[in-house]
């Protein structure tokens, strides 16, 4: 009895072992276990310094890395953000690739953890060997899997990670995805101005790192804006009730609601307050930069304010192209995620035809040299923190539309 | 204000009665907590959403529909989840964990084929707003309330006046003593959890009609806060139920208006916590001592 | 062996430790019969008492981590006694609501980065890698300085996993273990035979809790940061797989449904089945072999303990 179990316990480790080994090329020879060092030559081992990793002939194609949340509950975002990089990828090779290789990425799935986004991570650079990855999705996954890509010399780009710090982690992590800090002056700037807003309420979710430090640039603008803020609410990004907090806001008779969080949850928290008879305006922080948030707000948003980097409907004919082949893809309109991911991949892709090699340092080098990219989310440079610099627009919902704010 | 904050979280406590009543039916005639009630409740709103979206049904059929696409879920379980565990006599500690694994199973089906989007639920009732005096209520929460009371009264009837209603009892007593008196007690169980799901997914089909959206992981807070709600109201214990959801829905709302969202959460567990420690049989149970037997 | 040794596999098999650790958790509370879904509070109590110390007070390591064991410990003792009286599915409910308490609590507390959680926490590997640097200690066998960084700190893991399965092999041979056996099998026929319950329960508890914060310390050291997010209602689920599956009457089985599971995670990556990404189903995947494992064979995979019809898993 216990031989048999012995056996089968051996049986099923070595099958474990097989399952996680399997499933994917063995790493080169070429780069056994020389690229985890930063910059740094390692001793006794293939390659110095980074190293020419993602393909040493120049035959094959290029390998960069993707890590978003592809499954469970904040998938969504994830698998936008798949979409926007597919399309760059296509794009790419359609015309000719970088350089002339063909550029592949490779996609892991984060789910949103910590865990699960270092070990991403760790695959793409030690099994997989990109030259750079792109994610993860959220900031509080960068924080986890940021510090490993960086460690390791390889440069990792943020495409929707937004709250203040992620830079910080070390001279290989980037961010295309404009910082709330960096929106939201703008956004409280021109509204308060437009509308001649004296008192305010300001309304988030407690639960959600952007939402959070969202409403504490709000409050801040909102002061520097001379605004009386008459009253505060909270909620969990998840709620889909808010008949509470809508009593005890509109109660202080703000003339504005200033909300932060994301698109469902600020969908039916205007919702409810038009239910509850609030004529005031709405302005938003990132959270508002969706299509799905008209679709479920319908006529409760009319007139809502937000600023963004992502603006469908800018006559432009990358943006054109870019909302074209998304919609034929995906079955809708891209979002803000699906956008920032597009460019991000195509920043990659300009940071290694820049450098002219598959170098990791070469290509950390090139990426921070970025200025004036014009991207679909418009014009991109990357400041000597390596965070984005761009204009956002501020824009209005009208006739269930996004239009510019005049 | 404190009338309208009273008045908001009856409504809402309406619809967590109706799901706690979900767990309480399943658990006094099979003494085990159905760990997948939350993502019957979302196959419920996702049934009517369907229907009303896809085939511009109107509410009641619905509703109607979705309580009975809940109820085949319901069916779904029974078979694959709890009748293969009974025929080999463990603990119902095996139950939970496998309806955990089925709820998983369901959740995340539902994840992939909404590509994790939440979706819109909007039915032309859902506009409109009534004022009594200084209280107001959106039509949708009328709706709400007025349904729920119907179904509780329902169940109640269908409990105390119909033959299933006796059956359903019977088993709850002593499932031995019931088949030695002719009862079908499979048939039973069976009845009683599409019973239980179909509440469940009446309480999600009211809830994505008052909140005009519904998602593949909205099932989630209302499974736990059930949770709650039962161990307040004494599991096993309809009236208990109904008034457990009650009180768990206006302490949310009295403590999002006046002591920080925050924390909502933690009231429905907090008050679990208490009612453990002082009173573990809930409100209305029978005796601690059943409990310590159980 | 650098081949073998690439930094990915040793993070695998860090966090197979890591979980087995878990695991073994809550194998411990389940010897005496008592499900806990409430070990995810006490992980995220370990892993905030580790992270705390480390970024607001600078403290070491050999401080950080026995106190991400000590704090869990002290609020097992009060949770546990009142506890006692719970049974079956009250228990398990209420150690849920004790770890959604944990969290929701973790998740308002501004002072450890509320929603956010606390980041740039000191790495072992990187202390050790610096160690090794400054002690001028060249890798052998073609390593990198990272590689033989993360290998150390895979082996600690395995150590702290390799003492825990030691202390609790041991225990169970031991009077102990005998009364945790007793315990579950019948616990009003022990209480008659003179054990003490109240103490054996109460103590199952906390010897529970002193290891999933101990796991939730080395995570806040291995992870650079933690978050609230990362100790809810699924980690908790996740941590009853692994010892449902793995098998829940040995110390073992926790250590194979570690294995298992992340093996089966990891090897899913790369797989595609008609078009369709199988890691995208790997939550469905895990459902679904709670629900066969559970039917089929309830007390998990590995088992030594003869089958007893009517004995509790």
């Amino acid at each position: 009895m216990l031989r048999r179990m012995a056996s089968k316990v051996a049986l099923l480790l070595v099958s474990a072992m097989i399952l996680a080994a399997c499933g994917g090329a063995a790493p080169s020879s070429e780069n056994a276990g020389g690229t985890t060092d930063a910059p740094a030559a390692s001793q006794g081992s293939a390659p110095a310094s980074g190293g020419d990793s993602g393909g040493g002939q120049s035959q094959d194609p290029i390998k960069v890395g993707a890590v978003f949340i592809l499954s469970g509950p904040s998938s969504g975002y994830g698998i936008s953000q798949r979409a926007g990089v597919e399309l760059a990828v296509a794009d790419i090779n359609a015309a000719g690739g970088i350089n002339g290789r063909e550029l592949q990425v490779i996609f892991e799935d984060s789910q949103g953890s910590g865990d699960e986004a270092i070990t991403a991570v760790r695959k793409l650079i030690d099994r997989d060997e990109v030259v750079a990855i792109i994610g993860p999705t959220l900031s509080t996954e960068m924080f986890s899997a940021g510090p490993v890509a960086n460690d390791s010399g390889v440069p990792i780009l943020g495409v929707s990670t937004t709250v203040p710090g992620i830079t910080d982690i070390g001279e290989y992590v980037f961010r295309n995805s404009l910082p709330e800090a960096k929106v939201i002056p703008h956004t409280v700037a021109r509204s308060v101005e437009k509308f001649g807003i004296k008192r305010a309420a300001v309304l988030y979710a407690h639960d959600d790192d952007v939402s959070r430090s969202g409403a504490d640039i709000f409050k801040a603008e909102l002061a520097k804006n001379g605004v009386e803020i008459v009253e505060e609410a909270t909620f969990s990004v998840k709620d889909t009730e808010f008949g509470p907090q809508v009593t005890k806001v509109m109660a202080a008779n703000p003339d504005a609601f200033f909300i932060s969080t994301l698109y469902n949850s600020a969908a039916l928290l205007m919702v409810q307050a038009r239910q509850a008879g609030y004529t005031g305006h709405f302005i938003g922080g990132n959270g508002f930069n969706s299509p799905a948030l008209i679709e479920v707000g319908k006529d409760a948003v009319e007139g809502a304010v937000v600023g963004s980097p992502w603006f469908a409907a800018r006559s432009d004919a990358k943006v054109e192209k870019f909302v074209a082949d998304h919609t034929a893809k995906m079955g809708k309109g891209p979002d803000q995620f699906a956008a920032q991911a597009y460019d991000g991949m195509m920043l990659i892709a300009e940071a290694i035809r820049a450098a002219g090699s598959t170098d990791r340092d070469a290509v950390r080098d090139a990426l921070a040299a970025i200025r004036d990219y014009e991207g679909v989310t418009g014009r991109f440079s990357f400041d000597e923190n390596r965070d984005p610099v761009m204009t956002p627009f501020i824009l209005q919902i009208k006739d269930g539309k996004y239009v510019e704010l005049d | 204000m404190l009338l309208q904050q009273i008045l908001n979280g009856i409504t809402q406590g309406g619809t967590y009665a109706l799901v706690a009543l979900g767990y309480t039916l399943i658990f006094g005639v099979l003494e085990i907590i159905n760990m997948a009630h939350g993502e019957l409740f979302m196959i419920g709103a996702m049934v009517g959403w369907a229907l009303v979206t896809l085939f511009g049904w109107s509410l009641v059929p619905a509703l109607l529909g979705g309580m009975v696409g809940a109820a085949l879920l319901g069916v779904v379980l029974e078979f694959t989840a709890l009748r293969p565990l009974r025929r080999q006599g463990g603990t119902n500690l095996s139950p939970l964990i496998s309806t955990i694994g089925l709820g998983m199973v369901v959740q995340n089906l539902m994840v992939r084929a909404t590509n994790g989007q939440p979706l819109s639920f909007r039915v032309p009732l859902s506009e409109g707003v009534i004022r009594l005096g200084p209280l107001q209520m959106t039509t949708a929460q009328l709706v709400v309330l007025s349904v729920s009371i119907f179904l509780m009264v329902a169940l109640q009837w269908t409990l105390s006046r119909t033959r299933l209603g006796r059956a359903v009892r019977a088993v709850s007593e002593n499932p031995e003593t019931a088949a030695l008196l002719g009862v079908n007690v499979s048939a039973v169980i069976l009845a009683t959890v599409m019973l239980a799901a179909a509440l469940g997914g009446a309480a999600g089909v009211l809830v994505g009609l008052s909140f005009v959206s519904v998602s593949a992981t909205m099932g989630l807070p209302y499974g736990l806060k059930g949770l709650a709600v039962i161990i307040l109201g004494g599991l096993g214990n309809v009236k208990g139920a109904v008034a457990g959801g009650l009180i768990i829905g206006v302490l949310e709302a009295l403590t999002v208006a006046y002591g920080g969202a925050g924390y909502k959460d933690a009231v429905a567990f907090g008050f679990l916590f208490l009612m453990l420690l002082l009173r573990p049989q809930g409100l209305f149970g029978i005796s601690a001592a059943a409990v310590r037997r159980s | 062996m650098a081949v073998l040794l690439n930094n990915y596999y040793l993070q695998v098999a860090t966090f197979v430790g890591v979980n087995a650790l878990l695991g073994l958790s809550v194998y411990l509370v389940l010897s005496t019969g008592q499900l806990t879904l409430g070990n995810a509070g006490f992980m995220a109590l370990g892993a905030y008492t580790a992270a705390l110390l480390a970024t607001k007070a600078g403290a070491p390591v050999w401080i950080t981590l026995p106190a991400a064991a000590l704090v869990p410990a002290i609020v097992a003792i009060p949770l546990g006694y009142a506890s006692l009286r719970l049974r079956g599915v009250y228990l398990a409910i209420a150690t849920l609501g004790f770890t959604e308490t944990v969290r929701v609590l973790f998740q308002n507390w501004e002072f450890a980065g509320g929603a956010l959680g606390i980041k740039n926490i000191p790495s072992l590997g990187r202390m050790v890698q610096n160690g090794l640097k400054a002690a001028g200690i060249t890798p052998p066998a073609g390593l990198s300085h990272a590689q033989l960084a993360n290998l150390v700190v895979m082996l600690f893991v395995l150590l702290v996993l390799g003492l825990a399965l030691a202390f609790v092999y041991r225990q169970a041979a031991g009077r102990v273990g005998r009364a945790y056996a007793a315990i579950r099998i019948d616990e009003i026929a022990a209480e008659a035979m003179g054990i003490n319950i109240t103490y054996y329960k109460v103590l199952a508890f906390v010897q529970g809790a002193v290891l999933a914060g101990l796991a939730g310390g080395l995570v806040a050291h291995i992870n650079f940061s933690v978050s609230p997010a990362e100790f809810a209602f699924s980690r908790a689920v996740e941590m009853l797989t692994l010892v449902v599956v793995g098998g829940s009457t040995t110390p073992l089985g926790p250590v194979l449904g570690a294995a298992l599971l992340i093996g089966l995670s990891e090897g899913l990556r790369d797989f595609s089945l008609f078009g369709a990404r199988l890691s995208d189903y790997r939550l469905i995947l895990y459902g679904f072999l709670l629900m066969v494992v559970v039917a089929l064979r309830p007390q998990g995979l590995l088992t030594f303990a003869p089958r007893r019809k009517g004995a509790r898993a």
